[in-house]
């Protein structure tokens, strides 16, 4: 469904894998694995075969024993070296096209849209802050779950409120570091309506086994009704439940998001 | 199998066994030089000889190997099940940093450096490292520095923020436990350990190779070592900056890395990275060298292409430090500078290809034996290329993105960094009867071997498959929990394999049979012409390569004896290289020291400081009399140390082949290889200065000081200083001891003088409200120039020592002291001339 | 290595450090100034390290091992500055 839209702003290159960011990272992903596995079990069986068939048998006078390595000698390469070049020139080949291939995927990741269609793009920030995430809307509002619209580009603006940490939605193939002072974007798009789970993947501290957040894909008349509500949620919490999930979090940032703040909770966890 | 007994046949060592180990202790302890015998508690207290060190280094790197394996265990169980409770969550992730800190550093390049130790003097030539009390140095500032590790664990816990130590969380703010300081002053005291060791390394290597033995023709292992300095000496002094940068947010209050607007956390991913990537190389390349030397010896082959296989290593070495941003690919680095780093990255996987082809195709023809040693080498290298395979994937950045952070990662680096690991545990079989003088017990051997090989594939394939773990997390999604459970079963089986390896090497060493010289057969290299162990003084004559093979030339006179001498075959050739051991052992009577407890005591001297420091914030009597009792016996051992220099003597000159070295006398070349780490040492601050003033926005950084004046006298005072120095040292070429001692003492004065200055600058801001926490501008200001003070104290302090020896008339005769301070002395006001306008004019 | 030769190079290194100040002082746009500070750093440093270090007449491998690191900081720096995003 994204297809008209990259043909517009990329020239297509039907080898380089578009689209959402699990369609890239599969395509991607499963070409590496069989080339690696293929490479894999070539080089270690022919390693294998060539040990086990040169082994020693004992019998030397069978073997001949010309030009074997002395004690003393001074070292010198065995053999031409034209085979190394040979493997070493296609490895090197494979590599290098692998990466090549992949790079224009990076470019693509890097900046799917245009200027003027970023307008569309629903931009979100988030903010880590030691133990939890939370995702402030463009209507000022904010949640301790992300709730997003299916089928429609979202743009993550993603900083720390205190440490180091990388929000990452493994499932949605959308992840980017998390750094005090700084910002840094991702973007994904969300086909399937459902539950997913966000985690922290930069240890940030006592607590970041626990550092998830719930992601809630809903249907685009659904989210315009949640998106809608959001304001007349007092505390700021977009659904009721959404407190109940985060019960570690919602303390931290309920009396605001000041590094000092949060630091000191997490240094009485820390010396106890 | 039926080649076990044959090498005692057939390759002379009978000869060998002529020379018992208990033998050469009896014959060695009449010519020690104040060494006391093995079976001595103290000899291991004073040893400065290499292969006594690099025992010690083997066992202490097994001692953390140890402890950073219960842990790994710890960890493992706490995995059985998603969030698991064995440990607390803090107990966990200190768990995991300590680990990952222990192996990484305290395991994994001491490990190596034991062989390093033992081997590479003799394979070189050598009869010892060229600074052997400096060689023991670097040993007890590595003990030392791990035990001050092990007491963090007691002080409010111990580092937790990973081993990467990301910041900001490295901070008091985030993590106030005094533990976590004295982690990270562990590991600047480790630092200083591996920053005089590789100096020693470099001065051995370049200068210390026998006749014949040109670099070129240098064994494998010698150059695995070799460039593994290299990158030692700056791939460290990066790290040492970072560390004192962090040490410093932590006692003293400066805000590098808290001042997150300015960029401070993503400065210390690249100065952790821009160390930590060649610290890769750092810990593989030994291992690789070892591999290097085992497949050629058990495949009875020499290695296919040994000229590109060098190249390739000398390449990855230099661009080892072209690649630490693809460490940052998810930080808010630019677009082209992924580019960039994507391609260097590529750029160095590609020489590996190399050096995997190489050894594999060395097995062509070859005539393999199946023993230990290669078993591990061979399973290393299969362990590698999966390690390489999955590392291609984290090159393609796409790929990078959803990696990151996850286990796949920490699969693919144990895959290659326990695949280093498994390369060692080869060399340890392949050295240990050249070591101890024992063979090993060969089957318990492969039993290792095989609990070994299943036991890691056990552990970090799974690692593979449940990939999506996020990675230091211990609640993971339920349907991974197979995985991991296999995992920590591989885990207990690999760590009960080297129960099966403690347990053969001890007995072994008690009723192990005797090794000859030459146990394997194929050898080529030097260490295996002498006995097992081989004596004190290594060799039985000068040791050379003129004549196209290893010789021994009897010191006094150039009549080859020994191996070359005798007829062409490989069986008399050891055999007459032994022969000439009989001769020369009573004909060596060198005056080389092999003994000092200095080392000892500088290193419990730097142990009680760091200890001091890490508590001192607090304040506490305990802390501050630790710092100053260390400082004082700092003082009083470096004092011992240098008066000991005039009685203790190191392996002298001439030497063989010393490329590109010639003409640079061993503790010249050794200074300026430190001034070199130094440059970058000093390097690294400024960079990080610039980084966090790009940061901010260049032009609207405020400069600290209100007036570069008092900056320009300082430079003028420094400059001058300089200047007397030179004086000093035409002095004392000239014989004059009054204008020695006068120069050396307007140097101090001077030196005196610029302190006081800066003192008072320093006063003045302190009274206006500006000191070390005020602000990043301040923070960097005062820590780097404090830095350039420091290393100007160190310098008086020297000088000090120098115009009291001047005065009873020193250096008269030899000035070359004088003029080696003096290296250190201008360095230090070259520094000035760029700290001066960076921090005072622009 | 004689002394007078020590004694120019001292006297051309007090000048050029006085020169920076007076480069600061007079004006100039604030990246010629710089420039024009930094090279003059530049130079200070080479004369101490070609002579009072005495690489000159060393052998030149010691200058490149210097080199060496020089290198790696700058590489360091350089990389690390021109990494940042805009702010």
């Amino acid at each position: 469904m994204n297809g008209d839209v990259i043909q517009l702003v990329v020239q297509v290159d039907d080898l380089i894998p578009r689209g959402t960011r699990m369609n890239v990272f599969e395509s991607i992903y499963w070409v590496f694995i069989a080339l690696g596995t293929l490479v894999g079990i070539i080089v270690i069986g022919y390693m294998t075969y060539s040990a086990y068939r040169y082994r020693s048998t004992g019998d030397h006078a069978a073997d001949g024993d010309d030009d074997r390595p002395y004690l003393g000698e001074l070292p010198t390469g065995g053999g031409k070296g034209r085979k190394l070049f040979l493997s070493f020139a296609l490895s090197a080949v494979v590599v290098i096209s692998l990466i090549v291939w992949t790079y224009g995927t990076l470019l693509y990741v890097e900046s799917p849209v245009s200027a003027q269609e970023a307008d569309e793009e629903l931009e979100i920030q988030v903010v880590g802050q030691q133990f939890a995430w939370e995702f402030i809307y463009p209507n000022g509002e904010s949640s301790f779950e992300l709730h997003v619209p299916a089928d429609q580009r979202v743009r993550l603006v993603v900083t720390s409120d205190d440490v180091f940490h990388n929000f990452g939605i493994p499932a949605l193939r959308a992840k980017t570091d998390a750094i005090p002072g700084q910002t840094t974007e991702t973007w994904f798009i969300a086909e399937q309506p459902g539950e997913y789970q966000a985690h922290c993947y930069e240890l940030c501290g006592a607590g970041h086994s626990g550092m998830n957040a719930k992601v809630v894909v809903m249907e685009p008349s659904a989210y315009e009704e949640w998106y809608a509500s959001m304001g007349e949620n007092a505390s700021g919490n977009g659904s009721g439940d959404a407190s109940g999930e985060n019960a570690t979090a919602t303390p931290t940032a309920g009396n605001g998001t000041n590094a000092s703040g949060t630091a000191s909770t997490n240094a009485s966890e820390n010396t106890s | 199998m039926s080649d076990d007994t044959t090498p005692r046949e057939t390759d002379g060592g009978h000869a060998t066994a002529d020379l018992p180990a208990t033998g050469d202790h009896v014959h060695e302890s009449s010519h020690e030089h104040g060494l006391p015998p093995m079976e001595s508690i103290r000899r291991w207290f004073v040893t400065t000889n290499h292969k006594d060190v690099g025992i010690l280094y083997v066992v202490t790197a097994l001692f953390f190997l140890v402890f950073g394996g219960v842990l790994a265990l710890l960890i493992r169980v706490q995995l059985l099940e998603p969030g698991g409770t064995i440990l607390t969550d803090a107990a966990y992730n200190q768990a995991v940093s300590s680990h990952g800190l222990l192996m990484v550093f305290w395991f994994l390049s001491p490990f190596a450096f034991g062989f390093a130790n033992y081997v590479v003097p003799l394979q070189i030539g050598a009869k010892d490292l060229a600074f052997p009390r400096l060689n023991a140095l670097s040993y007890w500032l590595y003990l030392f520095s791990g035990v001050l590790f092990g007491i963090s664990f007691f002080q409010g816990g111990t580092f937790s923020g990973g081993w990467t130590m990301y910041a900001p969380l490295n901070v008091p703010i985030y993590m106030p436990n005094i533990g976590a300081t004295t982690a990270i002053l562990a590991l600047l005291m480790f630092t200083a350990s591996v920053t005089v060791g590789s100096v020693n390394f470099l001065t051995t290597i370049h200068r210390m190779r026998a006749p014949g033995l040109t670099l070129r023709r240098m064994p494998l292992f010698t150059w695995t070592i070799l460039l593994t300095v290299w990158m030692m000496l700056f791939a460290f002094a990066a790290l040492l900056a970072a560390l004192i940068i962090l040490s410093s947010d932590r006692i003293l209050g400066t805000v590098y890395f808290a001042a997150t607007d300015a960029g401070g956390s993503v400065l210390w991913a690249h100065l952790f990275w821009f160390f930590g990537h060649p610290e890769v190389y750092i810990v593989f390349f030994p291992a690789l060298g070892a591999m290097a030397e085992i497949f050629q010896t058990f495949t009875g082959r020499r290695i296919v292409g040994r000229k590109w296989f060098i190249a390739a290593m000398v390449l990855v070495a230099l661009q080892s430090f072209l690649v630490w941003m693809h460490h940052m690919f998810l930080t808010s680095i630019n677009l082209p500078v992924k580019t960039l780093f994507m391609a260097t990255t590529i750029g160095i996987s590609l020489p590996f290809d190399l050096m995997v082809f190489a050894l594999i195709y060395t097995t062509i023809k070859g005539r393999i034996r199946f023993k230990t040693p290669f078993l591990f080498a061979f399973g290393a290298l299969a362990l590698f290329i999966l390690g390489g395979i999955t590392g291609v994937f984290l090159g393609a950045v796409v790929l990078d993105f959803e990696f990151r952070g996850t286990y796949w990662v920490v699969a693919h680096f144990h895959y290659v960094m326990v695949g280093g690991v498994t390369g060692l545990v080869g060399a340890i079989y392949y050295w240990y009867p050249k070591m101890t003088g024992r063979m090993y017990d060969e089957f318990l051997g492969k039993v290792h071997f095989g609990m070994y090989f299943v036991g890691f594939n056990l552990v970090y394939f799974p690692m593979f498959l449940a990939w999506e773990t996020p990675r230091r997390v211990f609640d993971y999604p339920a349907v991974f929990q197979p995985w991991h459970q296999l995992a920590t079963a591989g885990a207990f089986l690999l760590g009960a394999s080297f129960l099966v390896m403690f347990y053969n090497f001890y007995v072994s060493l008690v009723s192990g049979e005797e090794a000859a010289g030459d146990p394997w057969r194929y050898v080529t290299t030097a260490e295996w012409a002498v006995p097992s162990p081989p004596p004190l003084e290594n060799y039985p004559g000068r040791p050379s390569y003129d004549g196209g093979s290893l010789q021994f030339l009897e010191d006094m006179g150039p009549r080859p004896s020994g191996i070359a001498a005798a007829d062409g075959s490989g069986e008399t050739r050891s055999d007459g290289g032994v022969a000439a051991v009989d001769g020369a052992l009573t004909g060596e009577s060198h005056e080389e020291s092999h003994a000092s407890i200095w080392p000892f005591g500088i290193s419990v001297a730097g142990f009680l400081v760091l200890l001091g420091l890490s508590g001192l914030p607090s304040g506490a009597t305990l802390y501050v009399t630790l710092t100053v009792a260390g400082f004082g016996l700092g003082l009083y051992t470096l004092v011992g140390m240098a008066r000991e220099s005039q009685t203790f003597h190191g392996p002298s000159g001439p030497f063989g082949e010393s490329w590109p070295f010639a003409r640079v006398e061993n503790t010249k070349l050794g200074m300026w290889f430190f001034l070199a780490s130094d440059v970058v040492l000093f390097g690294a601050f400024i960079g990080a200065y610039v980084f966090i003033r790009v940061a901010f926005g260049w032009s609207a950084w405020e400069i600290v000081p209100h007036d570069p004046i008092p900056g320009l006298m300082n430079t003028y005072i420094l400059l001058t200083s300089s200047f007397a120095v030179v004086l000093a040292m035409v002095a004392a070429q000239k014989g004059s001891r009054n204008g020695l001692v006068v120069s050396l003492l307007v140097t101090l004065l001077l030196g005196v003088g610029f302190l006081g200055n800066k003192g008072i600058e320093w006063y003045e801001l302190y009274h206006e409200g500006q000191w070390l926490s005020t602000s990043v501008e301040t923070s960097t200001y005062f820590l780097t120039t404090g830095l350039h003070a420091a290393h100007v104290i160190v310098g008086l302090v020297i000088v000090c020592y120098m115009l009291v020896r001047a005065w009873g008339g020193a250096y008269l005769d030899d000035d070359r002291p004088v003029e080696y301070f003096g290296l250190y002395w201008h360095f230090v006001d070259i520094v000035w001339l760029f700290l001066f306008p960076l921090f005072y004019i622009l | 290595m004689n002394t007078r030769l020590y004694t120019v190079i001292y006297g051309v290194l007090f000048v050029f450090a006085t020169l920076q100040v007076a480069v600061e002082f007079a004006g100039l746009d604030y990246w010629t100034a710089f420039g024009v500070i930094m090279a003059l750093s530049a130079v200070k440093a080479l004369l101490v390290a070609a002579y009072f270090q005495h690489l000159r007449y060393e052998p030149r491998a010691i200058t490149y091992v210097v080199t060496i690191g020089l290198v790696a900081a700058l590489a360091l720096t350089l990389a690390a500055a021109y990494s940042i995003t805009g702010t």
